[in-house]
């Protein structure tokens, strides 16, 4: 069986969100059981997948039985392997703890919720380990239209309107993306990635190639919210049900980071994307932009959940600066912090899921005397925040390392500044919230202060601080574990070429 | 605002015609689209799928995966509008138009009350009008339309058409009685619960055919794997293979038609549409 994860991890989500819909109508209570086990084959596939690539190098698939280039196939090196089980784990872990939370918010509706998430997740599987460019596209496609539908589920007066901007710009980031394949297929007459990257060097100064990366490239810009094209994220990612946030917000900016280091490292190669072209220093500022003004505009957020939009914006700018600085040190900490960003925005977004969950809201008022009402879920949170500054030994701090020491190495000052500063700001972000949350006297709804403290903890359900505990663990662990997770597995995705 | 995008979209447009200057001209027979891939294609397609159409092998075959999950976009439409707009508890109106169906009278039934006689017939409170040529002549066409679509779903392997085409006029047909009468003898012929598991079986369908494969010890979609079950030679296999995913594409594309039609144009309410 083991031969098959390739298409076992895509095709039994695809497979059981058709059973959960039709279940749905039979009965309700089945369709959370249904998702947890596809979504735990799916990671179990992941991780059998991870352990095979990492022991024996690079597993390919055909679909279909069709050879490359005229079949699709997947191909699964290193790095998609880490991705994806990055993906799944944090897919199945969100789905357990956000039961609670959409059984209240939809309770006639959770069946087309659960087929819509499982999809979403199936999207997100399916983009990492696909070897074709188009292949890709339509998953993409599944994944941003289910994004949609999930979304627009939140805040009844202002999610409809926030993702009606998020389907606009998701759509043409998506044909941007297209346009660039449809280029390249005109000159090279291929979809496959490895048979594109095969018959582009020869092409490399054409002006069609030229332009069809530049627009492939702008095209996961959007998608992944990098600095200037990144105005439709923080209301979309607010407004959302918890539950579909914090799916969305880890998976969806990271899954399009890998597609841009695929795009560089596989599709095109290291030596076009920095030598021929030379366009990584202006990129490199912008993610310079990307961090501060991400860091800026975090700072006058009053409320969590928008807050840390924000901050999704600043790490975005981590990766695409990191991923083009141009160096050994860059991209390892570039697809390093894919991994950690992915798990420590799920873990404050699993945190802010149990707040409102409990509070109804996260402005900052909701969340005073927190500390002593959920000392859980804070705890939780507290070690997010932590590794989102980065303090050792949680996981945050390893890839900030990595991509400090690869901008001095670049010599890239202002990227490093920037991440010094971001990290500074994180610190005042997040202490202002511990300050609030720790210090300021829990009020209730009617406005009265209580300032006894016993018999005041009310902590979210089990099902949903348990998930969020691991997560934080997780954190701690992936730090630990950081050495071996680059001398294992980054450290061969990388080319010789680049140093 | 207005003046930078324009501003943008220009020089995006001109970028990209800009680019079009490295293209190959167009109908060369030599540019690499038509030598790289195309040619196994043309020639190859006949003796490795027994199928006469190349359109329909390249799509349900040799890139049989990227048309799964064009289904399944489709699919996720359907849900996507079914999770947004349907409301299970809706306000009954103050009163209800009826008309009496031999004269034509229309009359006010207040909420909560039953029309004098049985010949009175319940009508949308957008005016509907007595249209006794439109009903008779779509209930003529909507026998030979369905006819029609089977028979494009059918003959996808030799002429242009296949499970898309099929199911969208499968979906029309009844979304055309739902127009010429009124939404709600539409749902009674096509129950919403029927409706939505049609949804899911097509595409279930589809992705089965493949996890099917998988199970007889081929790759997923390799329909050539299912050749000992249905008694027939790998190629022929092929060929049946594909034809059981257009029917799952008909399936479904016909009942996300209808899904989407009915929740859109009711606005979720299931009570009165267009």
């Amino acid at each position: 069986m083991s031969a098959h994860y390739p298409t076992l991890l895509v095709t039994v989500p695809l497979l059981s969100a058709f059973v959960i819909s039709a279940a749905g109508w039979v009965n309700k209570r089945w369709c959370f059981p249904i998702a947890v086990a596809a979504l735990g084959v799916s990671a179990y596939s992941c991780v059998g997948l991870l352990l095979k690539v990492a022991d024996g190098g690079v597993v390919h698939y055909r679909l279909g039985g069709w050879p490359p280039p005229w079949g699709i196939a997947y191909y699964v090196d290193q790095l998609n392997a880490l991705v994806l089980c990055v993906v799944s784990l944090a897919a199945l872990i969100n789905l357990i703890a956000a039961k609670k939370s959409i059984e209240r918010e939809f309770p006639e509706k959770t069946a087309p919720f659960y087929t819509l998430y499982v999809l979403f997740v199936t999207g997100m599987l399916g983009i990492t380990v696909t070897g074709d460019a188009f292949n890709l596209y339509v998953l993409l496609e599944i994944g941003s239209l289910t994004g949609y539908g999930l979304i627009a589920m939140g805040d009844k007066a202002r999610a409809p309107l926030s993702t009606l901007n998020y389907l606009y710009m998701g759509t043409i980031g998506a044909c941007f993306y297209l346009l660039g394949v449809g280029y390249l297929y005109i000159v090279t007459g291929s979809l496959n990635m490895a048979d594109i990257a095969h018959l582009l060097p020869p092409l490399y100064h054409s002006k069609a190639v030229l332009t069809a990366f530049i627009i492939c490239l702008v095209g996961v810009w959007v998608k992944m919210a990098f600095f200037p094209l990144h105005g439709w994220l923080p209301n979309a990612y607010t407004f959302a049900p918890s539950a579909a946030s914090s799916l969305i917000a880890p998976l969806m900016t990271k899954v399009m980071i890998y597609v841009m280091i695929r795009l560089i490292l596989t599709v095109f190669t290291p030596q076009f994307a920095f030598g021929t072209l030379l366009v990584s220093k202006p990129i490199v500022w912008l993610a310079v932009a990307a961090i501060v003004m991400g860091a800026l505009l975090a700072l006058k957020e009053r409320d969590v959940k928008r807050m840390l939009t924000y901050i999704i914006i600043a790490e975005v700018g981590y990766m695409v600066g990191g991923a083009w600085l141009g160096n050994r040190a860059g991209m390892t900490g570039a697809i390093l912090h894919i991994a950690n960003d992915a798990l420590m925005t799920l873990c404050v977004f699993l945190a802010v899921g149990c707040i409102v969950y409990k509070t109804k809201g996260a402005r900052f008022e909701d969340i005073q005397g927190l500390f002593r009402k959920m000392p859980f879920t804070m705890a939780g949170f507290v070690v997010g925040a932590l590794s989102i500054i980065g303090v050792p030994p949680t996981c945050g701090f390893f890839s900030k390392w990595y991509l400090i020491s690869g901008a001095i190495q670049a010599g890239q000052y202002g990227f490093m500044v920037a991440l010094l500063f971001s990290s500074l700001v994180s610190v005042v972000l997040f202490f202002r919230i511990f300050e609030i949350a720790y210090y300021e006297p829990f009020q209730d709804h009617h406005g009265e202060t209580h300032t006894h403290h016993a018999s005041l903890m009310d902590e979210a359900p089990l099902g949903m601080v348990v998930p969020l505990l691991i997560v934080a663990a997780g954190l701690v662990v992936m730090g630990l574990y950081t050495g071996g997770i680059v001398s294992h597995v980054i450290r061969f995705v990388i080319p010789k070429g680049l140093v | 605002m207005k003046v930078v995008g324009l501003i943008i979209a220009l020089l995006a447009g001109s970028l990209l015609v800009y680019a079009t200057a490295d293209f190959p001209p167009l109908g060369d027979p030599n540019s690499p689209a038509s030598v790289h891939v195309s040619p196994r294609y043309i020639e190859k397609t006949m003796e490795e799928t027994d199928v006469p159409n190349i359109v329909t092998s390249v799509l349900a075959d040799y890139r049989g995966y990227d048309t799964m999950f064009e289904t399944t976009v489709i699919f996720c439409a359907g849900v996507a509008c079914f999770l947004l707009l349907r409301v299970y508890r809706r306000e009954e109106p103050q009163e209800r138009l009826y008309r009496h169906v031999l004269t034509g009278v229309t009359i006010h039934v207040k909420a909560g009350k039953l029309p004098p006689s049985p010949d009175f017939e319940r009508i949308d409170s957008a005016w509907t009008p007595h249209d006794l040529i439109i009903k008779t002549i779509c209930r003529l066409l909507i026998p030979f339309i369905q006819l029609f679509a089977l028979y494009v779903i059918a003959h996808g392997h030799h002429s242009p058409g296949g499970g898309f085409q099929g199911g969208v006029m499968l979906g029309a047909s009844v979304i055309v009685l739902a127009m010429s009468q009124d939404l709600r003898t539409a749902v009674r012929r096509l129950r919403e619960k029927a409706d939505a598991l049609m949804c899911a079986t097509g595409v279930f369908i589809y992705a089965g055919t493949g996890a099917l494969c998988l199970l007889l010890g081929s790759n997923f979609l390799d329909y050539s794997a299912l050749a000992p079950v249905l008694h027939v030679d790998p190629i022929m296999a092929r060929s049946h293979g594909i034809f059981m995913v257009e029917v799952g594409v008909g399936v479904a594309v016909m009942g996300v038609m209808i899904w989407i039609y009915n929740n859109v144009s009711s606005m979720g309410k299931y009570d009165e549409g267009l």
